[in-house]
């Protein structure tokens, strides 16, 4: 065991800006680090993707009530095991034409950062995808602002999407 | 108090983040100074914990400080440090003198830390070293005995880990004459903390939780072992019961304190270990009101004398809970309320075909007896959401108190009703819509004593804040005796504003009204003229969002009233189902006046609005459909109108059919949109999803205010 | 709960990890990019309490443990305590941040088997030699 270390120092301290930096350029790198599950789903002949861990459970449409007062693209609510949780449409929210629902349409139920939860219309849900992360390509001048990334499988494209500017609808 | 004007510092992330946990600290510093001075000013004890987390606070910020090269606020923290340390250590007593130079020190490293982020630096060295050299003096000046050094002949663990506080209150225990016990118990290493936070707060109960020291467990990659080191009152086995544990789970913590404590308890001849008498009492799990048999025969009812017990008894019958399990619970409850009314329906459909008449008319009999008992339930679940107003009042208090400090004004606050409940939500939510009543008063409505003296008023201004249950609703008003609100000023300002027309003629009532509108209140010139600042269109929004109303009344020179008229409960409620254009609405029965059948000639229409003459008193009409832009309804045919009636405001709406009543929980709306004005929430209704339930205080207001907008000039009566 | 030894003398352990307890958030993300810059196979763990440490302990397998002494709930000393009695933990090393004016709290920390101290406000460079110090000797040991 080494001697105990003893330092004080009053004075100018020159490390501390370049720590300060340090702190900041983590902050960064732990942003853009993406997850490597997703479940992939279509609209309007496309595939898109959303983390996995966003997801909370996937369930078949249902008798949607519509909530007056409310931007185009919620289309209401759906009453989900005593929980009432408004539904976005997908399409309506990335600009593609409304189309009837049908026996694939399903909603995806997502967790949200403060607990709550929202419902997203899609036209149905593929599977779950698992890509490491060298094949995830930061989308630049893409279809949407709402796409994060692009994953590749196979010969595809799938869209990654942000959700917080999905269910950012004052934009 | 030079500060290094490194701007490329001030903007990096580092240092925001310094300055946002500064900000943060020195919040909790003037909470906890303020508290410390009310406590004082009441002639409690002064809570050591209190002080020592002043102590840790300044502690913190000297630290913080330091590393980004602000000396001087280091510096100053530094100061502060030492006197929080002099009186954390009982070196120093809490008088006038040092909480003064506290306050004076809290607020000068917050002035220094703002002058920095505007970019200033200097103009506060001069107060800083005058400061330093006050509290220099304060620090010399002779002062109380330390407590005395002693043996603390405690297990060495323990001791060795014990940080120079730790020993100091442990010294201040045992010299009051405490028992010190160790309480251990072994958690989970997953969950620890909740089952120790638990233990924790049952022990602060009855004592003082010196220290807390983990061990390994019994397996130790699976558990850990927690010793607190504990003060108190209790014998050791009579602390075991109480917390519910294993009779081995508390024990004396040195010998000599054991020694001490069977010298005290009666003639047990020759009994040097104070476990011999326990062992004797310590019958398998003795309940907590056994506790007074216990204690008498060990002799021990020196440290237990008659009053503690009382009402030590009266805190083990209290329960803590979560109050998102009692959301779970109401939830549950109104499930079932649910299921009930499905079984009520069912009943009489058995009872209407004759094959199944009998059945149906069991089953409807279960049913009552099932609909009492569910009421009961019910019943009690809301008791256990209600809580009282005091601590809320309380509150409040402290911040007059802290208002009469800093500014010097004599008013005083008066509470009635600080016993009367409110769900606990709503409680919560209130607490800021009432601080900015009470705060405008204080600062706007009462005069200073000089314009009172000359009004012949008395010089000290009152404020009375009265809580009182009136039927399903409960009121809240607080009534000050200041210079009321000046009705013609206000009514000035609006038209400047553009908030009314200069053409309308508006009533006294809807004058003093406009005062919660947004657009006029948030100038501060009209603070001089209204008598009530900026923030009551907030206060208005917050208390509509709790689906109450807020009305304000007032008279020149007297005085004004502000009150508040709130549900007791938002959970489980009676609602009427309407139907329109092919959608169905919920619409809380207790909001309801009455409802009428309609014919479209009863309809006078009248500047553009649709009135009803109901009982010779002119009802406000709104359509449902146009409301929520639910399609155009066809005016020729017969609606119902459905009064609603907030404190005395009326509104009838037109809906297309009823459907009847049923019991309802409101449940949020989760999702994107925060709130939907006019929409409380939605229930479910049978099976077919959800149903919306409507904001009555919201749609009455609506009403209210676009009456007060859309109506041209009108004749004056 | 050892990770694997480094290949050979000479050559670089591939991970190590260290474990930073601090309260204070800001204090807490200073400490971390100080030891970051020790290098790429550096990993840090935050906690920001003396509990979460507890929790975390078991998981992470550290080479280091840097820890305040002023904390709420257990403080440094207690945390130490816990550390130096425990076989799985008990060889990892140890330095405690401390303000100046604890001296007797340091004092202890040392008496409960701490391998150094640090006092507030340090300079960077000062931690980053401690741990270094402190890494290399328990490779070689």
């Amino acid at each position: 065991m080494s001697e105990p270390v003893e330092t004080t120092r009053r004075g100018p301290r020159p490390g501390w800006d370049a720590l300060a930096r340090a702190a900041l350029r983590r902050e960064s790198q732990e942003d853009t680090a993406l997850r490597r599950e997703f479940v992939t789903f279509h609209l309007d002949g496309d595939s898109y993707a959303l983390p996995i861990e966003a997801v909370r459970e996937i369930v078949r449409l249902r008798p949607i009530t519509p909530v007056p007062r409310v931007p185009a693209p919620i289309r209401g609510v759906i009453s989900l095991r005593g929980e009432v949780v408004q539904v976005l449409d997908l399409r309506l929210r990335l600009g593609l034409p409304r189309e009837e629902p049908t026996r694939a349409t399903r909603v995806m139920v997502l967790h949200g950062d403060d607990g709550g939860v929202t419902g997203l219309l899609v036209d149905s849900v593929r599977d779950v995808l698992r890509i490491p992360e060298e094949q995830m390509r930061s989308d630049s001048g893409g279809d949407h602002e709402a796409v994060a990334a692009l994953l590749v499988r196979g010969n595809e494209f799938v869209s990654l999407l942000d959700i917080d500017r999905v269910l950012d609808l004052e934009a | 108090m030079t500060a290094r004007r490194k701007t490329t510092k001030r903007r990096t992330k580092a240092y925001r983040e310094f300055v946002s946990e500064a900000e943060e600290i020195l919040e909790r510093m003037r909470d906890d100074l303020s508290d410390l001075a009310d406590r004082r000013g009441q002639g409690a004890d002064v809570d050591p914990e209190l002080v020592n987390r002043l102590f840790r606070s300044a502690h913190s910020l000297k630290g913080l400080s330091g590393m980004f090269g602000l000396d001087g606020v280091s510096e100053l923290s530094h100061h502060l440090e030492d006197v929080l340390d002099g009186l954390r250590m009982g070196r120093t007593a809490v008088d006038e003198r040092a909480l003064g130079l506290l306050d004076e020190s809290v607020a000068l490293v917050a002035q220094t830390l703002e002058k920095l982020e505007e970019g200033e630096g200097a103009g506060l060295d001069e107060q800083a070293a005058e400061l330093i050299a006050r509290i220099d003096g304060w620090a010399r000046a002779p002062k109380a005995e330390a407590a005395g050094e002693g043996e603390l002949d405690l297990e060495p663990a323990m001791q060795r880990a014990l940080t120079e506080y730790e020993e100091h209150r442990l010294r201040e225990n045992v010299r009051r004459g405490r028992r010190i016990v160790v309480v251990e118990a072994n958690f989970d290493i997953l969950s620890f903390e909740e089952g120790l936070a638990e233990l924790t707060a049952a022990v602060r109960e009855v004592g003082e939780v010196l220290s807390t020291l983990p061990s390994p467990g019994e397996t130790p990659e699976a558990q850990i072992r927690f010793s607190l080191l504990v003060a108190t009152d209790f014998p050791p086995e009579g602390l075991a019961a109480r917390l519910e544990l294993a009779g081995g789970a508390v024990r004396p913590a040195s010998r000599s304190a054991a020694a001490a404590a069977a010298a005290r308890s009666e003639p047990a001849p020759g009994a040097a270990d104070a476990t011999a008498p326990a062992e004797a009492e310590a019958a398998p799990r003795p309940r907590a009101e056994e506790l007074d048999a216990e204690a008498e025969p060990a002799g021990e009812a020196d440290s237990l004398a008659g009053g503690d017990l009382a009402s030590l008894k009266s805190i083990s019958e209290t329960v803590r809970v979560d109050i998102r399990k009692l959301d779970e619970l109401m939830n549950l409850v109104g499930e079932l309320v649910i299921q009930r009314s499905a079984i009520a329906k069912l009943a009489r459909q058995l009872r209407q075909d004759a094959a199944t008449a009998r059945l149906g008319a069991e089953l409807e009999k279960i049913h009552k007896g099932l609909e009492r008992k569910l009421q009961e339930l019910q019943a009690g679940v809301l008791e256990v959401r209600m809580v009282p107003l005091r601590q809320v009042f309380e509150k409040l208090s402290r911040v007059v108190r802290r208002l009469r400090r800093d500014t010097d004004k004599e008013v005083r606050l008066e509470i009635r009703g600080a016993d009367t409940e409110l769900d606990k939500l709503i409680v919560e939510e209130l607490v800021d819509p009432l601080m900015h009543v009470v705060r405008n008063a204080f600062d706007h409505a009462i005069e200073t004593a000089e314009e009172r003296l000359a009004a012949g008023k008395p010089r000290e201004g009152s404020i009375r804040l009265e809580a009182y249950q009136r039927g399903n609703d409960v009121v809240i008003e607080a009534t000050d005796d200041g210079r009321g609100i000046d009705a013609e000023a206000v009514h000035r300002r609006a038209i400047e504003r553009g908030v009314v027309d200069a053409g309308n003629h508006l009533s006294r009532r809807e004058i003093l009204d406009l005062v919660f509108a947004p657009g006029l209140s948030t100038r501060d010139e009209v603070t001089e003229t209204s008598g009530r600042g900026v923030g009551m269109d907030v206060v208005r929004a917050n208390i509509t969002a709790l689906g109450g109303v807020v009305d304000v009344a007032s008279e020149p020179g007297r005085g004004t009233t502000v009150t508040m008229t709130l549900p007791i409960t938002l959970a489980i409620i009676q609602a009427l189902i309407v139907g329109v254009a092919g959608e169905r609405f919920a619409i809380p029965l207790n909001s309801v006046r009455e409802t009428l059948l309609v014919d479209p000639a009863e309809v006078q229409r009248s500047d553009g609005r649709e009135l009803l003459n109901l009982r010779g008193e002119a009802l406000p009409l709104r359509r449902l459909a146009s409301e929520f832009s639910l399609g155009e309804a066809l005016r020729e045919q017969k609606q119902y109108a459905v009064v609603l009636g907030i404190g005395d405001a009326r509104l009838g709406l037109l809906v297309d059919r009823l459907e009847g009543q049923q019991d309802v929980v409101i449940k949020p709306i989760q999702g994107p949109i925060r709130s939907v004005r006019g929409i409380a929430g939605a229930t479910e209704v049978g099976d077919s999803g959800a149903v919306l339930v409507l904001d009555v205080s919201a749609l009455v207001e609506d009403s209210r205010s676009r009456e007060a907008r859309e109506a041209p000039a009108r004749r004056a009566p | 709960m050892e990770r694997a030894a480094p290949e050979g003398p000479g050559q670089e352990a591939s991970v190590q990890s260290i474990l930073v307890v601090e309260d204070s958030a800001t204090m807490r993300s200073l400490i971390a990019s100080t030891l970051e810059e020790l290098g790429p196979g550096v990993k840090i763990t935050e906690a920001s309490s003396g509990f979460e440490a507890l929790r975390l302990l078991p998981r992470g397998a550290f080479h280091l443990i840097v820890t305040d002494i002023n904390m709420p709930d257990i403080n440094g000393l207690e945390l130490v305590s816990f550390v130096k009695k425990n076989p799985a933990y008990a060889a990892i090393p140890l330095i405690i941040v401390s303000t100046e004016s604890s001296e007797r709290d340091r004092e202890k920390g040392i008496g409960l088997g701490a391998d150094a101290y640090l006092v507030k406000p340090f300079e960077p460079e000062d931690l980053r030699g401690l741990a270094r110090d402190l890494l290399h000797a328990r490779e070689e040991a």
